[in-house]
C-alpha cells in the first residue's frame, strides 16, 4: 500500500514536464480505452449469442452515465491515437527527438481543436435526446423485459 | 581522429525475440488503429449515435461483408494492442517474475479467447433473424 502511494505520488511529482505529462495521459487514456473495449467487445458478441441480453445492454448504454462516459472514451481515443503516432515517429526517427517537447504540445493542441467540436456535438445530441425522453432518460431498463421479448420471438419462430 | 562536429554512429544489435516483435506490433497496429479505431468512433458515435442504436442497426451493418471485415480487423488489432499495452504497464510496476509469468499467460489466453469468441460472433451473426427479433422487441418493450 505504501509503495503504491509512493508510486502514485512520485509519478505525478517526477518533473519530466511535457514528455512526462504526455506519458501519464497516454497511459491513463490507454487503460480507460481498454476497460471500455473489453466490455464493448464481449457485449457486442452477445448480439450473436444472446440477442435479448444485447438489446437490453444497448438500451442501458443510453443512460446518462454511459452517454457521458462515451464522450470521455472519444477524448481518450483521440488523444491516445495522436500521441501514439508521435511516439511512433520519434521511435523510428530518433534524430527528430529534438522536437519532442514541441511535438507533445502540438499533439495536445491538435487534440483540443478536434475534440472540442466533437465533444460539444455529442453532448448536445445527448441533451436533446434526454430532454425529449424526459424521466425515461434516467430509467434503467429491466433485463427481464428483454428476455421475455426474446422468448416471445423464439416462440413465433417455432410456431 | 574524431572531431566534435562528426556524427557518432553507434550500431546496436537488435535481438530477434518476442519482445522486439511485440514492440514493433504496438507501432504498426497503432498506425492501423488510427484509421480503424478513430474511424469507428467517428462513424458509430458521431455520424451515427448510440442514442438510437438498436439490434436492427447491427443487423443492417453486418449484412455487408465489408463492415464485417472492418470490425474483424478492428477487433484483432484493438484487443491485441490494448492487452499488450496493459502488460507493458503491469511490467513497470510488478518486478516479481513469479507473479508476472502467470499474468502474462493469462493475458495471452485472454487475447486469443476474446478474438475467437467475438470473431465467431461477427462471422456467424444472422442479420435476418436479428431483424425478426427487433420487430418482436419493439412491440414488446415500450420506446425501443
Amino acid at each position: 500500500m505504501t509503495s503504491l502511494l509512493i508510486t502514485l505520488r512520485e509519478s505525478i511529482r517526477y518533473r519530466g514536464r511535457s514528455g512526462h505529462y504526455s506519458w501519464i495521459a497516454h497511459r491513463l487514456s490507454g487503460l480507460a480505452i481498454l476497460g471500455f473495449l473489453v466490455l464493448h467487445v464481449w457485449d457486442t458478441a452477445n448480439a450473436n449469442y444472446a440477442p435479448g441480453l444485447y438489446a437490453w445492454s444497448i438500451d442501458l448504454f443510453k443512460h446518462p452515465f454511459f452517454a457521458v462516459g462515451e464522450i470521455g472514451i472519444m477524448a481518450a481515443v483521440l488523444y491516445h491515437a495522436f500521441n501514439g503516432i508521435r511516439i511512433t515517429i520519434l521511435d523510428f526517427k530518433p534524430e527528430w527527438w529534438k522536437y519532442q517537447r514541441s511535438s507533445a504540445i502540438f499533439v495536445f493542441i491538435l487534440f483540443v481543436v478536434l475534440f472540442a467540436p466533437i465533444g460539444i456535438y455529442m453532448f448536445d445530441e445527448f441533451l436533446h435526446r434526454c430532454t425529449e425522453a424526459g424521466a425515461a432518460c434516467w430509467k434503467i431498463p429491466r433485463v427481464s423485459d428483454y428476455r421475455e421479448a426474446y422468448r416471445l420471438y423464439l416462440d413465433t419462430r417455432g410456431g | 581522429m574524431a572531431t566534435l562536429s562528426e556524427k557518432t554512429v553507434r550500431t546496436v544489435e537488435q535481438p530477434r525475440n518476442l519482445e522486439r516483435y511485440a514492440y514493433l506490433f504496438m507501432r504498426f497496429s497503432g498506425i492501423a488503429l488510427l484509421i480503424l479505431a478513430v474511424g469507428h468512433m467517428m462513424i458509430q458515435h458521431v455520424l451515427n449515435s448510440s442514442g438510437n442504436l438498436t439490434i436492427q442497426f447491427v443487423a443492417d451493418q453486418w449484412n455487408s461483408w465489408g463492415w464485417r471485415t472492418y470490425d474483424m480487423f478492428l477487433l484483432i488489432f484493438a484487443v491485441a494492442h490494448g492487452v499488450n499495452g496493459l502488460r507493458n504497464v503491469l511490467e513497470d510496476y510488478i518486478h516479481n517474475d513469479k507473479i508476472m509469468a502467470p499474468i502474462k499467460i493469462f493475458l495471452g489466453i485472454f487475447i486469443v479467447v476474446t478474438i475467437l469468441w467475438a470473431g465467431v460472433a461477427i462471422a456467424t451473426f444472422d442479420s435476418a433473424q436479428a431483424r425478426e427479433f427487433h420487430k418482436v422487441l419493439s412491440e414488446a418493450v415500450q420506446g425501443n
